[in-house]
């Protein structure tokens, strides 16, 4: 069993003194640890609402009592939970190299070959740019069009303050602030995410991402995202980054909210390549994310595409639950572990509502010494009449020292259920690879290519530039997999 | 909890046994008391609760009577077991009942280690192929009181051997709780077809697990029928050791109304160039719990590993349950790997198709079920056994089945 051979207790220091470049104020770092104080902390100094602290302190205490889940098929040393330091200033601009020359030259080369833009790069490698940077004027713009569609966007931590009824009435409601170990440490000590909402009957005009947030650019360990589509609207959103980011942050412990309501739609796309540690597993990222989707209305639908190619540890399963009637969930999914990687994903479908259908297409991609799990469950509850799934997962393995496993979970409770679930699990085709190389096509290169079309029902979920982007993410990180 | 009740019984019932024995099944008893019967909380019992069962108190069963002639097949040998005890007058192949192993074990099994009697003990010399198949029938008594029966059994079948052996648990009463443990070891070329057949009363619980080792080339044929009520948990977990061995499972499940079934199976391909093949079928209806678990696990090195799993349930009743987990953990890169599952109802069309052409509602029913059905029943190539499994089912009708028998 591949574990981490990295010492993250070093790890955890070399982010303390990280935190300890900011310059502005000393006391605005707290020190290591968690605790109440720590808690009030931090909501105090987010000038918090009474209510929200009381759900922070409400959810530690559930904490304290929670035990790490065991049963995720990923391996990793002990966790120290009073090591982190849980608020911590954004890092400013200034703290960042002062050009590209002093970025690591192997990130570059992988922007390079992702064909990222130059100022791009520099945003990304969190290079000190000047005020006027290309993208600040653009997020102006959108943001002037968003205000006239009605849509809100933006930071949590400001919706608390601007928008209070909203963020109370929806945050917890969908992931309740005990539901799971880390879902619980997250609704404790979350700094920060985006909020959204779309007014009853729009339709957002434009795709929302993280991208364009860029004052959110260091969104920390433990963001909380919350999107709220009222009736008949619709929205899609767009989180992560194409590229690697060095981020010496160990733990990412997430939560993400979906409501839609009546007839409305959303749709969630994540490209995700923290940076996933070095050949060896050192380094690398813990990603333990809690993403949910709930179905609350009529017709409503919510489609989960993720991409998900880099951190050390990835532990997550977007779900959905169907609790309107003739409501319509999806997952789409592409993982990929290589070097010693390890991913334990894959989703939830709850049917509840009737006439309620769920689609599951997952890809895992294993290579290396990586492991790699799809973890699904699909339970129809006795009201869910004419329910209907169909799920697909496929396992590609690439050379012999790497896992694919599959532990898909059905549970049925109504005779009207309609339930499918197919898997296969095998390597590339040698007569495919043979037919490529017959035609003068390196083998890395035709490689590329058959993972590229194995991967392709997911990728046609995707928006089309970031298609394009997840497609060439494969063929990085499957570099130096075969020959 | 009242684990000190099973301690207790356990002094009681080590008294009678001879010194030489105490220590080891005490050590096991203490392992029992340690591990707890298993709850939900461990991923393997996620399904399926024992706690209540540390709240009762059962005693340790002692022979009986039990009518079970219209139970015994033609053409067969046969040992029956009424109560944890041999009963000579109804076995035709007593020599085949041997002192149980001492074992090691863990969790509920622990317990069945701890107070095991004696079973099966079917061992072959190389070459010999068994004459008859052989039932192993084991029931509870008439009239018990919730008594507690552990078994353990043993088959060894040396190189190129071939046996057929059914086991058969019927009727443990009065609420009773029985643990039964099979082991069986497959040196090479040996062939065993292995059948179990379950029919519980409603109050009774059953945990029943197989251990097998296959060796190079040996082959298991195994098939496995619930149909009765109760709480009923059954292990299968094969080891295909060495290159070259074969293992088909096969199974039908139709659990009676408010019966909590659950069949968890694992198949480890340890070596290169084995083969498995699976398929289990349900049809659930009124108030009854299915669950189906079946691990395929492929370890490094086992490359040009030949794995199919199929599970299929027909879920009739609006207050039944289908849990089904079909799961592959793989470590080697040269595999064919495919598992599905499946949950679904009786073909409208199909039964609208039956219904244009003058067949009763009710027989078309009967009639696609049987169609379900067969698909395992056909892997009882005896006549007899096929025959009183299909009527036991409620799935007979004037077609081959009966003819042949």
């Amino acid at each position: 069993m591949a574990s981490q051979p990295q010492d993250i207790h070093e790890l955890m220091r070399r982010r303390e003194y990280s935190a300890g470049f900011v310059t502005a104020i000393e006391s605005d770092t707290v020190p290591p640890g968690l605790s109440e104080d720590v808690i009030r902390m931090i909501s105090a100094r987010k000038q918090e609402p009474e209510w929200l602290l009381e759900f922070r302190l409400k959810a530690y205490r559930r904490w304290l009592r929670m035990e790490e889940p065991k049963w995720a098929h990923v391996h990793h040393p002990p966790i120290d939970y009073q090591a982190i330091s849980y608020y911590s200033q954004p890092k400013s601009f200034k703290d960042g190299p002062k050009s590209l020359d002093e970025v690591d030259p192997k990130l570059l080369e992988t922007y390079k070959k992702l064909g990222i833009p130059l100022k791009e790069q520099e945003m990304l490698a969190g290079v000190a740019v000047d005020v006027v940077f290309d993208s600040v004027s653009v997020a102006t713009t959108f943001k002037k069009k968003l205000a006239e569609a009605g849509v809100i966007f933006c930071p949590i931590s400001e919706a608390v303050r601007e928008h209070p009824e909203l963020v109370r009435k929806y945050l917890g409601s969908v992931v309740p602030f005990g539901d799971n170990f880390y879902a619980a440490l997250n609704s404790a000590v979350f700094t920060d995410g985006s909020f959204v909402y779309i007014p009853k009957g729009v339709r957002c005009p434009m795709e929302l991402s993280t991208y364009f947030r860029i004052n959110e650019r260091n969104t920390g360990q433990f963001e909380r995202t919350l999107i709220v589509a009222e009736e008949g609207s619709q929205v899609s959103y767009l989180e992560g980054c194409t590229a690697p980011q060095r981020d010496e942050n160990q733990l990412h412990a997430a939560v993400v909210e979906l409501v839609a309501l009546d007839d409305a739609q959303i749709k969630y796309s994540t490209v995700q390549n923290w940076y996933p540690g070095d050949e060896q597993g050192r380094g690398g990222i813990y990603n333990f994310v809690t993403k949910r989707g709930d179905c609350r209305g009529k017709r409503s639908k919510i489609s989960w595409t993720q991409v998900e190619t880099g951190s050390a540890i990835t532990w997550k399963y977007p779900s959905c639950i169907l609790r309107g009637d003739d409501s319509v969930g999806e997952f789409y999914s592409v993982a990929l572990t290589h070097h010693r990687q390890q991913a334990d994903t894959g989703t939830k479908m709850i049917h509840v509502g009737r006439n309620t259908r769920s689609t599951i297409v997952s890809k895992g991609i294993s290579a290396g010494e990586g492991q790699q799990s799809y973890r699904g469950l699909v339970r129809v509850l006795e009201s869910a009449d004419n329910a209907r799934n169909y799920t697909q997962c496929d396992s590609l393995l690439i050379g012999d020292r790497c896992g694919a496993h599959t532990f898909p979970y059905t549970e049925v409770r109504n005779p009207s259920a309609r339930l499918e679930h197919e898997a296969t699990t095998s390597k590339i085709a040698e007569d495919q690879l043979y037919y490529c190389r017959a035609r003068g096509i390196g083998e890395e290169e035709a490689v590329s290519m058959i993972v590229n079309g194995f991967c392709k029902e997911v990728f046609k979920e995707l928006p089309m530039e970031f298609a394009v982007e997840a497609g060439k993410l494969l063929a990085v990180s499957l570099e130096g997999a075969v020959g | 909890m009242s684990l000190a009740a099973y301690a207790e019984r356990f002094e009681r019932f080590a008294a009678a046994l001879p010194e030489a024995e105490r220590a080891a099944r005490r050590a096991q008893l203490q392992r029992f008391v340690a591990d707890g019967f298993p709850t939900p909380r461990l991923e393997e019992w996620h399904y399926t609760d024992l706690a209540p069962l540390s709240q009762r108190a059962f005693e340790p069963a002692a022979g009986g009577n039990a009518a079970l002639a219209p139970h015994f097949l033609a053409g067969t040998d046969r040992l029956v077991y009424v109560g944890g005890m041999l009963v000579s007058a109804d076995s035709t192949a007593p020599e085949r009942h041997s002192a149980a192993a001492p074992a090691q074990d863990e969790g509920v099994y622990a317990l069945n280690a701890a107070f095991a009697r004696d079973g099966l003990l079917l061992r072959l010399g190389r070459g010999e192929r068994l004459p008859r198949p052989l039932q192993v029938l084991i029931a509870g008594a008439d009239g018990a009181v919730a008594a507690m029966t552990h078994q353990r059994h043993r088959i060894e079948l040396a190189e190129n051997t071939e046996a057929t052996v059914i086991f058969q648990f019927l009727n443990q009463g009065g609420g009773g709780l029985a643990t039964h443990v099979i082991d069986v070891r497959l040196a090479p070329g040996a062939r065993l077809n292995l059948f179990r057949i379950q029919d519980e009363r409603a109050d009774a619980t059953l945990l029943t697990r197989c251990d097998v080792r296959q060796e190079r080339d040996s082959v298991l044929h195994a098939v496995s029928f619930d149909c009765g009520g109760g709480l009923v948990r059954h292990d299968l977990n094969i080891l295909l050791a060495e290159a070259g061995a074969e293992t088909g499972l096969y199974g039908l499940y139709q659990p009676a109304a408010g019966a909590h079934l659950d069949n968890h199976t694992r198949i480890v391909h340890a070596a290169p160039q084995c083969r498995s093949r699976e398929q289990f079928k349900g049809i659930v209806d009124a108030r009854a719990r299915a669950i189906f678990n079946g691990k395929v696990v492929v370890q490094a090195g086992a490359q040009k590993t030949d794995s199919e799993q199929r599970v299929a349930n027909l879920l009739l009743s609006p207050k039944a349950e289908v849990n089904a987990k079909p799961e592959l953990e793989i470590y080697a890169d040269d595999v064919k790997c495919a598992h599905g599952a499946t949950v679904g109802q009786l073909d409208e069309t199909a039964l609208e198709y039956l219904r244009s052409r003058g067949v009763p509602p009710a027989e078309a029913r009967a009639l696609l079920l049987r169609a379900f059905a067969t698909e395992v029943l056909d892997h009882v190539p005896l006549a007899p056994l096929r025959a009183a499994l299909a009527a036991r089912l409620g799935l007979a009708g004037t077609d081959a089945w009966e003819l042949e028998a």
